[in-house]
C-alpha cells in the first residue's frame, strides 16, 4: 500500500501518519507526508499511490485545486477536512470517502476499510467523472456516461454523443465510486441500467443486453440471474 | 414624485399670472406732453399742447405740468366704476378732464412740507366722465428730490377695483411662495444647529432666507406707501439681496458637486458678478438680471460638471436650471427672476433630500458594517477551519500526554476568554490585543509544533486600536509563513507615534511561502480595512509586503 498524506497541520499529520502506519502495518509499503499542494502534484505526477489523505484547507490554499486532479488518477482520494460544507461537492467529485475532523482512531479506520474491503462509498453522490486529456482536466457528468469498460489497469468510458474517454482507475475502483443505476454486468463491463433495451438469450447460455444506442454487451454467466430482477 | 408636483404648480402658477396680465385693455394711452409752469388752465380738456415738448428739464426742482390723451374705447357697464393707475416719480395733482380728480402729496410745496404722496396711487375717475371716446389726464408736478431723475410717465386706466385688487392677490400669493421659504429657512436653520458641520445646510437655509426678504421687498410696494424720495432704498436692498443669492447659490452647488480649483475659480465668479453689480449699479432692474444671469450661467457650468462625473441629483438639477431658462424665455422680467430663483432653490432642495438620503443610507450601512464585523471577530475562533484542526490536535495531545491536553485547553479557553471580552468593542487597549497574540501562539505551538517568538518595541500599553487586526495579521503570518532553519518564527510589533501619526509595523520573521504569487486580498486584510474604517474614517493607511527575511504588515494611523 502507498500512500501520501496531505495535511499542513504538523500535530494532525503525524496523528494520521501514526494511525495509518498501525492499520495498515506490514501491508504498507510507503508512507509519505507533505504540506503544500505544489509538493503533493509534484508526488502524485512521480509515484505510484493507492491512497491520498487530503485536507482541504492548506495554509490558506483550497485542497479542492488539486482534487480534479486526485480524482482522475488510479487512485482512491480520502478527503480528512474541517470543512464539512465541501463534502457533498467532494462526493460529486469522486472521492471515497470524507473524514470530518476532529476524528476518532474508528472513523479513520473506517474510511482505510472502505478503500481495502472495495465496498461502494455509502453516498453515491458522485456526479462528475474527472478524465486526464491532452494534460489538462476534464469534467465528465456521470449522466453522459452509458457503459464503462475495463481495460487492464485503464477503463474506457463510453458517453451518450459517441465518443469515448479514459479513465485511469480501474473498473473496480470506478464501482465502489458509481451509484446504483451502474451494474457490473460482466468482468469487463460496468452499464446503466436504464440504458439496456432488451436482454437476448443465445444458443449456449449466452447473454447479451442490447442498449438503447443498438450496441451490444455481453452478460456474465452467474450475473444474468441478478440483472435480469433489477432490469425488470 | 412632490418635486415634480412642484413644478407642475410653478408652471401653472406662472400661466396663470402671464393670464392675469393679459385682460382685455379698455383704453389707449398716447405719448404724454410736458411744459414747465404752472397754470390751472392747462387742466382742461380742450387746451392747445401742440407747442408742448415730449421730455422737460426741470434742474431747480420746479412746477411743471403733463398732459397724456386717453381714449377709452369702452364704455363701463352698469354699477362699473373706472379708475386710473398712475406710477411716476413726484409729487402731483391729477386732474380729469379738468376736473381734479385727485392729490398725491403738495406738488410745488415740497421744500416746505413733509414728504407725502406715494409712488405707485389708483384714483378713480367720476362715473360722468368715465364715458367712451378721447380724455385729457393732467398732472401737475414738482420734482424736488430728484430733479433730474427722468423717469416715464406710467398710466393704466382699468375697472377701478380690479386696479386696487390684481396687484393685491398677486402679492398674496407670491406671500404665500415667501412664506413656504421662510419656514424651509427656519427648519434648515435648525436643522444645522443640531448639525454644525453641515454647512450646505446652512447656506440653503440663509438663501431661502434672502430669497423670502427678496420676494417680501419686491412686493412691499403694493400696501406700504413709499414715497418716491425713497424708492432707491428698496430698490438697493433688491440689489444687494440679488447679489448674495449670486453667490451664495453657486457657492452651495459648488459644495454639493464638487470640481477641482475651486476656491480659484470661486473667487474669480465673485469678481465677475461684483463687476455686473457696480458697473451699471443705477439700472437696478438690468443689474439685478444681469446678476440673474451671470449666476445662471456658473451654476450651469458645475452643475453639468456634476452631471459629466455621474454625481447624484446632478441631472435634475440640471433640468431645473433648463426649465428656469425656459421660463426666461417664455416671461417677462418679475416673472422670470422669482420663478427662475425659486426653481433654483427647489433644485437646491432637492439635492439636500439626495444627500439626507445617502446620508442616511451610510449610516445604515455603517450599522450593518459594525454588526457584520462583530459577527465576523466572533466568527474568528468558532469558525471550522479553527475550532476543528484545534480540537483534533487536541484530542491528539490528550492520547499522548493528558498533562499536555490540559495545557492546550487552558490556551484554548483563555483565547475564547479575551474574545468574548472584546467582542463588542470598536478600540481595546493594544495590551489585551497583545494579550490575545500570545494566547494564539500558544495554541498554535501546540498545532503546528513551531516555536513562535513574539517580541516588542516601544509599545505603550494605553494605546487603543481595533479589535483582533494584530491578531488577524498573526494569524496571516502564520498561515504564510515557513519555520526558519531551527523551526522558529518571530513576530515583532514596533510602535512609532510623530506630532501627526502612530504606526505599528507588524513584523514576521520567517521564511515567505509562495513569494511569487500574487497577494490576493484576503477576508483577514479586508477585516483589518474594514476596521480601521469604522474608527478612523479614511485617517488611516495600510500596507504589507516582502522583506529579505520575512514579511512586514504596517498601519498607520493620522491623528
Amino acid at each position: 500500500m502507498n500512500i501520501l498524506i496531505v495535511e499542513d497541520e504538523a500535530r494532525i499529520a503525524k496523528r494520521i501518519e501514526r494511525m495509518t502506519r498501525d492499520f495498515f502495518a506490514d501491508t504498507l509499503n510507503s508512507l509519505h507526508h507533505v504540506e503544500a499542494l505544489s509538493e503533493a502534484l509534484e508526488f502524485i505526477k512521480n509515484n505510484s499511490l493507492d491512497v491520498v489523505l487530503l485536507d482541504l484547507n492548506l495554509n490558506g490554499e483550497s485542497g479542492f485545486d488539486i482534487l480534479g486532479t486526485a480524482v482522475s488518477e488510479s487512485f482512491h482520494t480520502v478527503i480528512i477536512s474541517a470543512n464539512y460544507e465541501r463534502a457533498i461537492s467532494a462526493f460529486e467529485y469522486g472521492v471515497l470517502d470524507f473524514v470530518p475532523k476532529p476524528f476518532s482512531k474508528g472513523r479513520l479506520e473506517q474510511a482505510f476499510n472502505r478503500v481495502l474491503s472495495k465496498e461502494k462509498t455509502e453516498t453515491h453522490k458522485v456526479k462528475l467523472l474527472a478524465v486526464k486529456k491532452k494534460g489538462r482536466i476534464q469534467l465528465i457528468p456521470i449522466e453522459d456516461v452509458l457503459f464503462i469498460k475495463g481495460a487492464g489497469a485503464y477503463t474506457e468510458l463510453f458517453l451518450t454523443n459517441g465518443k469515448k474517454e479514459l479513465h485511469d482507475k480501474s473498473l473496480e475502483k470506478l464501482q465502489q465510486l458509481l451509484p446504483d443505476t451502474f451494474e457490473r454486468i460482466h468482468k469487463s463491463y460496468l452499464v446503466k441500467i436504464s440504458e439496456i433495451k432488451e436482454i437476448i438469450v443465445k444458443s449456449g447460455s449466452k447473454y447479451i443486453a442490447e442498449l438503447k444506442n443498438g450496441v451490444l454487451i455481453p452478460i456474465g454467466r452467474t450475473k444474468y440471474k441478478d440483472i435480469k430482477a433489477k432490469w425488470l | 414624485m412632490n418635486f415634480k408636483l412642484l413644478y407642475y404648480f410653478l408652471l401653472v402658477f406662472t400661466i396663470l399670472l402671464v393670464s392675469s396680465c393679459s385682460r382685455d385693455r379698455i383704453s389707449k394711452i398716447k405719448d404724454s406732453r410736458y411744459k414747465i409752469g404752472d397754470h390751472l388752465e392747462w387742466a382742461a380738456k380742450n387746451w392747445n399742447d401742440q407747442q408742448w415738448e415730449n421730455k422737460v428739464d426741470v434742474v431747480e426742482g420746479e412746477v411743471f405740468w403733463s398732459r397724456t390723451e386717453v381714449e377709452i374705447t369702452k364704455a363701463p357697464e352698469s354699477f362699473q366704476h373706472y379708475g386710473i393707475f398712475i406710477n411716476t416719480f413726484g409729487e402731483y395733482d391729477v386732474f380729469w378732464d379738468g376736473v381734479l380728480i385727485g392729490k398725491n402729496g403738495n406738488p410745488g410745496q415740497e421744500a416746505t412740507r413733509e414728504p407725502s404722496g406715494e409712488l405707485w396711487a389708483t384714483f378713480n375717475i367720476p362715473d360722468t366722465l368715465a364715458t367712451k371716446g378721447s380724455h385729457i389726464l393732467a398732472l401737475k408736478t414738482s420734482l424736488y428730490y430728484f430733479p433730474n431723475h427722468w423717469r416715464k410717465l406710467h398710466i393704466h386706466v382699468d375697472d377701478y377695483d380690479h386696479l386696487v385688487r390684481s396687484e393685491l392677490i398677486n402679492t398674496a400669493f407670491m406671500h404665500i411662495f415667501a412664506g413656504a421659504f421662510l419656514i424651509a429657512s427656519l427648519y434648515f436653520f435648525f436643522l444645522f444647529l443640531n448639525e454644525k458641520k453641515g454647512y450646505p445646510i446652512l447656506i440653503f437655509s440663509i438663501n431661502c432666507f434672502l430669497f423670502f426678504a427678496l420676494i417680501m421687498v419686491e412686493y412691499v410696494k403694493f400696501y406700504v406707501p413709499i414715497h418716491y424720495s425713497q424708492h432707491h432704498i428698496r430698490l438697493e436692498i433688491i440689489g444687494g439681496l440679488t447679489f448674495c443669492i449670486a453667490i451664495l447659490a453657486p457657492l452651495y452647488f459648488s459644495l454639493q458637486f464638487p470640481f477641482p480649483n475651486r476656491k480659484t475659480i470661486l473667487i474669480t465668479y465673485i469678481g465677475v458678478l461684483l463687476f455686473v453689480f457696480l458697473i451699471d449699479h443705477y439700472s437696478y432692474d438690468l443689474t439685478a438680471y444681469n446678476i440673474g444671469m451671470t449666476m445662471w450661467f456658473f451654476s450651469f457650468g458645475i452643475i453639468l460638471y456634476g452631471a459629466y462625473k455621474k454625481m447624484k441629483g446632478a441631472i435634475i438639477v440640471l433640468l431645473a436650471l433648463i426649465l428656469c431658462a425656459l421660463i426666461n424665455a417664455i416671461t417677462y422680467y418679475d416673472i422670470s427672476l422669482f420663478a427662475g430663483f425659486g426653481i433654483i432653490l427647489l433644485g437646491m432642495f432637492y439635492i439636500l433630500s439626495v444627500r439626507t438620503k445617502e446620508q442616511r443610507l451610510a449610516y445604515e450601512e455603517s450599522l450593518v458594517q459594525s454588526t457584520r464585523l462583530r459577527l465576523e471577530l466572533l466568527k474568528k475562533n468558532i469558525q471550522p477551519h479553527f475550532l476543528m484542526n484545534t480540537l483534533t490536535s487536541l484530542i491528539d495531545w490528550v492520547e499522548e500526554s493528558p498533562q499536555k491536553g490540559v495545557a492546550f485547553i487552558e490556551a484554548l479557553a483563555q483565547e475564547f476568554k479575551l474574545f468574548n471580552q472584546i467582542e463588542n468593542q470598536t478600540l481595546i487597549p493594544v495590551s489585551q490585543e497583545i494579550e490575545l497574540c500570545r494566547t494564539h501562539l500558544n495554541i498554535m505551538e501546540y498545532r503546528k509544533e513551531i516555536k513562535y517568538h513574539w517580541e516588542e518595541e516601544n509599545i505603550d500599553p494605553d494605546q487603543k486600536i481595533p479589535p483582533a487586526i494584530l491578531h488577524t495579521l498573526l494569524e496571516n503570518g502564520i498561515t504564510h509563513s515557513l519555520p526558519n532553519d531551527d523551526n522558529s518564527i518571530t513576530f515583532k510589533l514596533i510602535f512609532e507615534t510623530g506630532y501627526t501619526y502612530k504606526t505599528y509595523t507588524f513584523l514576521t520573521i520567517a521564511k515567505v511561502r509562495n513569494t511569487e504569487k500574487k497577494i490576493i486580498e484576503g477576508t483577514g486584510i479586508k477585516y483589518i480595512k474594514a476596521r480601521l474604517t469604522e474608527s478612523y474614517a479614511s485617517k488611516w493607511s495600510f500596507s504589507s509586503e516582502a522583506i529579505p527575511n520575512g514579511w512586514k504588515n504596517s498601519i498607520k494611523i493620522d491623528n
